[in-house]
């Protein structure tokens, strides 16, 4: 598959021809959400942002009935007839072709505003009164930094061409028009609408197809997704028998097909196909997308129904949302400053200049350097009078001048994030070995912000656990069997073969007894009516694999959710086997026993009613409906009057299980009478065959249904905590960043999960907003304010900020928030309140959100405070936290792509946090803040510099420095150390970060970067500049001295002193920064000869001669020196009598490192 | 498709980090620290070797002897100095008489002084052209050599441009208590210059024929190659008062003897009142008189020196143990909470 954006993307302000990430997420008004199934356990409260109009909207059911073609929101597919109506199946996801790269590449490029900053004083440059520079030279840094990135997009474009020419150009077996079973290879780019394609297994499909035949004669087709959202269980897909049969008796197909416009929902599609004079209708589960790979099935034929851009794989592709880091913006208030210093030195120089001309202009005609008149004419040469001049002199000097806005800056920037990027991605700490994911970089430009985190926002599932279920509790009919010891393991017998599921499940004795014969018939019933629910009423489909003994089979039970597969293994374990799976019936292995239920229909979980249920119809004619969901969802809707002992046993136990942190949901079931049931199966052929609306008129053909059913029991799974979870959380808020959870879990779980984290203790004072109104939770809030001021008061003596009073005083504070109370806070007044007792709280837990909550709880501190957020989630009820928050963190692991593709960084583990932030964002921070504060110094010098010899030039912008070296500064003399210093250097090592996580406080508190440290750099840039300038002045004041030879001096002294800046202050010498430290020095001397070793310019020869002179070396010596001291002092004595506790760290790292040597010395 | 590279990525067997010491960024690396020894030692180090460096270049320069005279103003009548070396016809020679104070060890070197005179003034610095003087194919190339590139019938100037057409062209002739002095004009321009920047094949034509008279003429007969006046005039200064040199004397000059100067007093700088001055010079390695170097490396080794001492002082006054942890802040306001 063609890769849509490398993964190294450094040109993230590079406009996406495609939609933005946001557009990720499904549009509001679509619900349910996105992973319908997949959420069946966590999230179940209605969305709180849409309006209730909205999400009861109801299309009018006869607009269904129209012609779908009529609307603008269907297509028709003529079966087996190639269309040339819909765009080509060929993709292209480069975004520049041979002709367009210079023109496209050029205009992204000057996007950004300091490119045409750069362009204006290269425009300026080239008016001939103006020209400081000469032509070549002038263009050269612009070119330099335009040329690299071209290169680079170029080359990552080239790589996108390579692989879209690769996918265009595969092959598929498509059918001969008008032909019966005969299928001929064509590339995947001519492939058209109405193709029908014919993809063996193994094989990835070419565009979005409509199944229509599979090898399994019930139609039954397994693809895997892996390219699509990532998981690698196989899902099921299943063409309907309509076609199948039709197929299957003599190969022909026909039929016109109508199907939604192309839309990014991949769990969503809605078609009917007309053949045969039928409407069939069609659904998700009849859909096969573009990437997906077909498995267990020998073949299958589908018609493509959306190709190429249109497929809904590409419709989801997007670049990474493009975020700006805290110091990137931070960066601009300090390019203004340097501004109006750039205003301010050719205001100064170009009055000065015309205070000069003012006090000479009875001299000029006959001054020999000046030469006003033309005799021979009478004229003026080139003098267009005072203002003018002052005019031209100011515009020159913002060209000489311009590089005191560091142009090399903004590549060197990304370069360097490039750089750490690499080795965040090398770092073997945050390789999983489990799922073998590597930590990505999927935005490059916010590596800082990482080192400045104050609060974490973290999904539960998933991304604090493994989201690997393990059946641990069964209450049935208000009894507990939770005592699960035994793994026997249970197998059942096929064809003399045996069975074994693949994962065994710890099964209570008693209850196997019960279930085996040991209690009365009546009870055994109930027990197993609990397990045929716990077997039947899900998606999972039984794969029989192969093992290494030819008479043992493995049943491996893939499906979408973990949950069921748990539970179908749990059933399993206790001899209720689910054996096959086909659209129109299940195959159950009860004790024995095969039996074979229909499946007369499945209503899908959605977030509304947050239950999922089956209708079978049993081997004994009966039609019974299992239902299995949440428990608030189920208990309204059972017999509660008579069964209210069970209820009350059940919930109890339920209690149990989520305050031992398990994921908890009750089953239930209900016997259908004839006449119920004709009754619903006309209702949900109707609702089924619907095109428009079907979700909307299925939800409540479901919700008719489900009702007086009987409680079978409650189950409890344990969703086990991720390696390190606890350990990683405690380092975490050691390093005062606050960690929030924000989960779809019931409050219990939400709760338990907090303690088995260590993200709640015992010694905390727990505040518990849940309610149901308004009124109440703004009573709650008051409430909860009082506390914390009450709380605040007691332990404010001689405290400063609230946050240190309440720990200090050794009370900390939890808040617990549920979803419901979320619906009348977030976006109203009472938003305020939330987040006023929010900061006072050092822990919270927010319960029962929906994916837009997360969001709107990450937005409730980002817009009110500066403090940095990041999220961290797995599942896509993540994404729009992900991308609300100022850092995104996906998790890839069992949930799919979505939170990954949405995400700036992705990793395997929630562990790898500490890593990430407190090693790479310290390091990634403390260098970047580094390297931008050092570019704006060194090139202040240099400018200042220039600036003082113009006040020996009657301000006319001479530069003793060849304009050579005055542009290659930026770009060559000083920029590779900072880049390399930038990447490589290293304040204290990875062990004693991780040791002391309050080190990572520095990026908090932006100690690396403020506008103080800016101001002493200038004033270190200010006394340098005087250093190197007047120095040399002075001794060479009267005396031979000429202009080339004192300009190479004055080009060479300060890349010695700017470089000799960056040596005192690199932490780590390694033999890489060694080499570019100094060998840039040895480079600017080279560049220094051969610039005078060119015969046709004035300082041919210079450099040669004045190195030959022993005054020139002492002065480099003593202006090295002298410009160095100021910051030596400064440095030593801030090191040693205010140490920050970094410099306490890297003594610590010293101290040990000698005590290591002593001891190695000693062995 | 954003998945299909890094999912490809991400599943294939062996993209697991290598292991080295560069990816993994445990690069042997040595760490500096300013511990209070190190601060101290390199203070003062820094300090003793400077000032041992400040008085060695002092001295080189006291050993020097110069002599400096300004003759501009005397070498003129009061009143219409301008108009007076204008005029082609006046007598412009003046005699100057100084006495040496010291032995000058020859070589003794002969400079002239020029104040006021921007030799770096942009339109000024620009006015050249370098093809010009070394190309015989490139006489032509005048287009840098603004106001004097070429004559009004469009012959080029050779050499063209404001800097060669303001050459310096007073003369000095030198007595020695009454002996005429040879001075040596030769080799007094750069090696460099002379074989590789002006052409041997390239003669001036056309110079100094306009109606107004920058500086010197000259001889057309020699090439610039050897017009050693010319090239040292076009190693344009980097400061508006800077010294060129015009020749040297061979022999020692003893202390209390007369030298007289006859100087032939040409060149304008009263126009744009800037001064001229006669130097007469030795040399020692560290080039002319210049006390600055020495003093400032003087002053910056007492200054390291100072601070040597003050940091030993710190130091004893406020004591801190290196790389103890109880100095972190979160233990430090444990600590103070305590108390």
């Amino acid at each position: 598959m063609a890769s849509e954006r490398p993964l190294l993307d450094a040109s993230p302000d590079a406009p996406s021809p495609l939609p933005p990430a946001s557009s990720l997420l499904p549009p509001p008004q679509r619900e349910p959400p996105l992973r319908a199934e997949r959420l069946a356990f966590s999230v179940d409260i209605p969305d709180p942002f849409i309006p209730s109009s909205h999400r009861d909207h109801q299309p009018d059911p006869s607009a269904s009935q129209r012609e779908p073609q009529e609307g603008d929101e269907s297509r028709a597919v003529f079966v087996g007839e190639s269309s040339g109506a819909f765009v080509g199946n060929s993709i292209r996801t480069a975004k520049y072709s041979v002709l367009t790269f210079l023109p496209r590449n050029l205009f992204e490029q000057f996007r950004r505003l300091s490119y045409v900053y750069f362009l204006a004083i290269t425009v300026l440059n080239q008016l001939p009164q103006v020209a400081v520079f000469g032509r070549g030279a002038s263009v050269l840094p612009l070119a330099f930094v335009l040329f690299v990135t071209a290169v680079k997009d170029a080359y990552e474009d080239f790589r996108r061409h390579r692989s879209d020419r690769q996918e265009n150009n595969r092959l598929a077996a498509v059918l001969a028009p008008g032909t019966a079973r005969e299928f001929s290879p064509k590339k995947w780019k001519h492939i058209r609408v109405g193709d029908v394609v014919r993809v063996a297994s193994s094989e990835t499909l070419p565009a979005d197809m409509v199944l229509l035949a599979t090898s399994d004669s019930t139609g039954v087709a397994h693809v895997q997704t892996l390219n699509l959202d990532g998981e690698t269980n196989l899902k099921t897909r299943y063409a309907k028998q309509e076609t199948q049969l039709r197929f299957s008796q003599d190969g022909s197909i026909g039929g016109v097909l109508h199907c939604e416009r192309p839309n990014r929902n991949i769990y969503g599609f809605q078609a009917n196909l007309e053949i045969d004079g039928k409407r069939v209708s069609l659904g998700p589960s009849n859909i096969v997308l573009r990437g997906c790979e077909l498995k267990n099935t020998t073949w299958a034929i589908g018609v493509v129904v959306y190709t190429g851009k249109e497929t809904k794989v590409m419709l989801n592709s997007s670049g990474a949302p493009s975020k700006r880091s805290r110091l990137e913006t931070q960066l601009n208030r300090e390019t203004v400053i340097l501004s109006i210093m750039l205003i301010g030195m050719c205001t100064t120089a170009s009055v000065l200049a015309g205070i000069w001309l003012l006090n000479h202009r009875g001299d000029l005609e006959f001054t020999q350097f000046f030469r006003e008149k033309d005799y021979t004419t009478g004229k003026n040469y080139n003098y267009y009078g005072m203002g003018m001049q002052i005019f031209i002199t100011f515009l020159m000097a913002v060209i000489v001048y311009q590089v005191i806005i560091p142009i090399s800056l903004y590549i060197s920037m990304e370069l360097v994030r490039l750089g750490q990027a690499y080795f965040m991605g090398a770092d073997k700490d945050l390789y999983d070995e489990s799922s073998r994911s590597k930590f990505q970089c999927r935005a490059l430009n916010i590596n800082e912000d990482l080192g400045q985190v104050k609060y974490v926002f973290s999904d539960k599932t998933g991304t604090l656990t493994e989201n690997k279920m393990e059946f641990q509790c069964a209450s049935i009919r208000g009894v507990d069997y939770s005592s699960g010891k035994d793994t026997d393991g249970y197998s059942v017998v096929v064809d003399d073969l045996i069975w074994t599921p693949k994962m065994e499940v710890r099964t209570d004795p008693q209850l196997l007894k019960l279930l085996r014969g040991g209690g009365t018939d009546e009870e055994r019933m109930l027990f197993l009516e609990f397990f045929l629910a716990l077997a039947a009423c899900n998606t999972i489909v039984p794969l029989v694999l192969d093992t290494r003994d030819p008479k043992q089979k493995l049943i491996d039970y893939q499906g979408e959710s973990p949950d069921e597969q748990a539970l179908v293994y749990a059933a399993a374990s206790y001899g209720i086997v689910l054996v096959e799976r086909t659209s129109g019936y299940v195959v159950i292995d009860v004790l024995g026993e095969r039996r074979r239920f229909d499946i007369l229909g499945l209503h899908e979980f959605d977030s509304d009613r947050k239950r999922m249920s089956v209708i079978v119809g049993c081997p004994d004619k009966t039609v019974k409906l299992y239902v299995k969901g949440a428990d608030s969802s189920l208990f309204g809707i059972t017999k509660k009057s008579l069964e209210l002992d069970i209820v009350r046993a059940t919930e109890a136990h339920l209690h149990t299980y989520s305050s031992l942190g398990l994921r908890t949901l009750v089953v239930g079931m209900r016997e259908l009478s004839r006449p119920e049931f004709e009754e619903w199966q006309l209702a949900y052929e109707n609702a089924s065959t619907a095109v428009l609306g079907r979700g909307n008129l299925l939800r409540s053909v479901a919700a008719n249904i489900e009702s007086s059913v009987h409680i079978l029991g409650a189950t409890g799974i344990e969703d086990k905590l991720q390696d390190g979870v606890p350990e990683a959380i405690e380092s975490l808020r050691q390093a005062d960043i606050k960690v929030w959870i924000l989960t779809g879990d019931k409050q219990e779980t939400a709760i338990s999960i907090g303690y088995s984290c260590k993200l709640l203790t015992n010694d905390m004072t727990q505040i518990v907003i849940n309610n149901n109104s308004k009124e109440s939770c703004r009573k709650s809030l008051e409430e909860a304010l009082a506390t914390t001021k009450k709380l605040r008061i007691t332990s404010s003596i001689g405290m400063l900020s609230p946050e240190l009073a309440s720990e200090s005083a050794g009370i900390t504070l939890a808040l617990i928030i549920d979803g419901n109370s979320l619906v009348y806070i977030l976006e109203t007044e009472l938003q305020e309140e939330l987040f006023k007792v929010a900061r006072e709280c050092s822990v919270v837990l927010c319960c029962r959100v929906a994916p837009l909550q997360k969001a709107g709880i990450v937005a409730l501190i980002k817009n009110r405070t500066d403090d940095m957020t990041l999220a961290i989630g797995d599942g896509a009820n993540d994404v729009s936290m992900i991308q609300m928050a100022d850092v995104g963190v996906g998790i890839s692991g069992q949930e799919g792509r979505q939170a990954v593709m949405a995400s700036d960084f992705s990793m395997g583990q929630f562990r790898f946090l500490l890593p990430l932030l407190l090693v790479h964002g310290h390091w990634n921070y403390q260098r970047m803040s580094y390297m931008i504060l050092y570019n704006f110094y060194k090139n202040a010098t240099f400018v200042l510099v220039l600036f003082w010899y113009v006040l020996y030039t009657a301000f006319t912008l001479t530069t003793a420095i060849t304009e050579w070296s005055s542009l290659l500064y930026t770009v060559l003399y000083t920029s590779l150390p900072t880049i390399v210093v930038g990447i490589l250097d290293k304040d204290l090592s990875k062990a004693t970060l991780l040791a002391y996580p309050k080190l990572y406080g520095s990026g908090q508190r932006d100690e690396k970067y403020n506008v103080n440290l800016f101001i002493l750099n200038m004033l270190e840039a200010l006394w340098q500049s005087l250093v190197v300038f007047y120095m040399p002045y002075f001794a060479y004041r009267q005396s031979t001295i000429d202009m080339s030879s004192l300009g190479d001096l004055w080009a060479l002294a300060p890349v010695i002193v700017v470089n000799m800046q960056l040596a005192t202050d690199i932490f780590r010498w390694n033999w890489i920064i060694h080499a570019f430290v100094w060998g840039t020095i040895a480079a600017t001397t080279i560049c220094l000869f051969v610039i005078d070793s060119i015969w046709i310019l004035p300082g041919y020869g210079a450099i040669f001669h004045i190195m030959g002179t022993g005054l020139f070396w002492l002065l480099l010596l003593i202006i090295a020196v002298a410009a160095m001291v100021p910051h030596f002092v400064i440095k030593a004595f801030a090191e040693y009598f205010t140490p920050s506790d970094i410099q306490i760290a890297r003594e610590m790292e010293k101290v040990d490192d000698v005590n290591q040597g002593k001891r190695s010395e000693i062995l | 498709m954003d998945t299909s590279d890094s999912e490809g990525d991400s599943r294939k067997s062996n993209n697991k980090p290598k292991y080295s010491k560069f990816s993994q960024q445990e690069l042997p690396a040595c760490k500096p620290r300013l511990t209070p020894g190190t601060v101290v030692v390199a203070f003062s180090l820094i300090g003793v070797i400077f000032i041992l460096i400040g008085l060695a270049s002092l001295s080189a320069s006291q050993e020097i002897v110069e002599l400096v005279d300004r003759y501009d103003a005397d070498c003129v009548p009061t009143g219409d100095k301008v108009g007076f070396i204008q005029n082609s016809e006046t007598d412009k020679i003046c005699t100057r008489t100084l006495t040496v104070p010291k032995h000058m060890k020859s070589p003794i070197h002969i400079y002239y002084q020029i104040s006021g005179f921007y030799q770096n003034y942009r339109r000024y610095v620009k006015s050249r052209s370098d093809k010009q003087l070394r190309y015989k194919n490139d006489v032509h190339v005048t287009k840098d050599c603004h106001y004097e590139a070429n004559t009004d019938d469009g012959a080029p100037i050779v050499p063209c441009g404001l800097i060669a057409w303001s050459m310096f062209n007073d003369t000095f002739a030198i007595s020695v208590n009454k002996n005429t002095i040879e001075v040596n004009k030769k080799d007094i321009a750069w090696k460099s210059d002379k074989n590789n920047k002006f052409g041997s094949d390239i003669y001036p034509s056309n110079f100094q024929k306009g109606s107004l008279i920058g500086g010197a003429k000259l001889n057309e007969s020699i090439p610039l190659s050897e017009q050693e006046d010319l090239i040292v005039w076009m190693r344009t200064a980097a400061l508006p008062t800077f010294r060129k040199l015009y020749g040297r004397i061979e022999t020692d000059i003893m202390a209390n003897d007369q030298v007289t100067v006859v100087i032939q007093n040409n060149y304008n700088t009263y126009s744009f009142g800037g001064s001229k001055a006669l130097v007469l010079s030795t040399t020692t390695w560290i080039g002319g008189k210049n006390n600055f170097i020495g003093v400032a490396y003087l002053t910056l080794g007492s200054l390291c020196l100072f601070l040597a001492m003050g940091f030993i002082v710190l130091y004893m006054v406020k004591r801190r143990t290196l790389g103890d942890p109880t100095y972190l802040s979160w233990n430090r306001d444990t600590l103070d909470h305590r108390y």
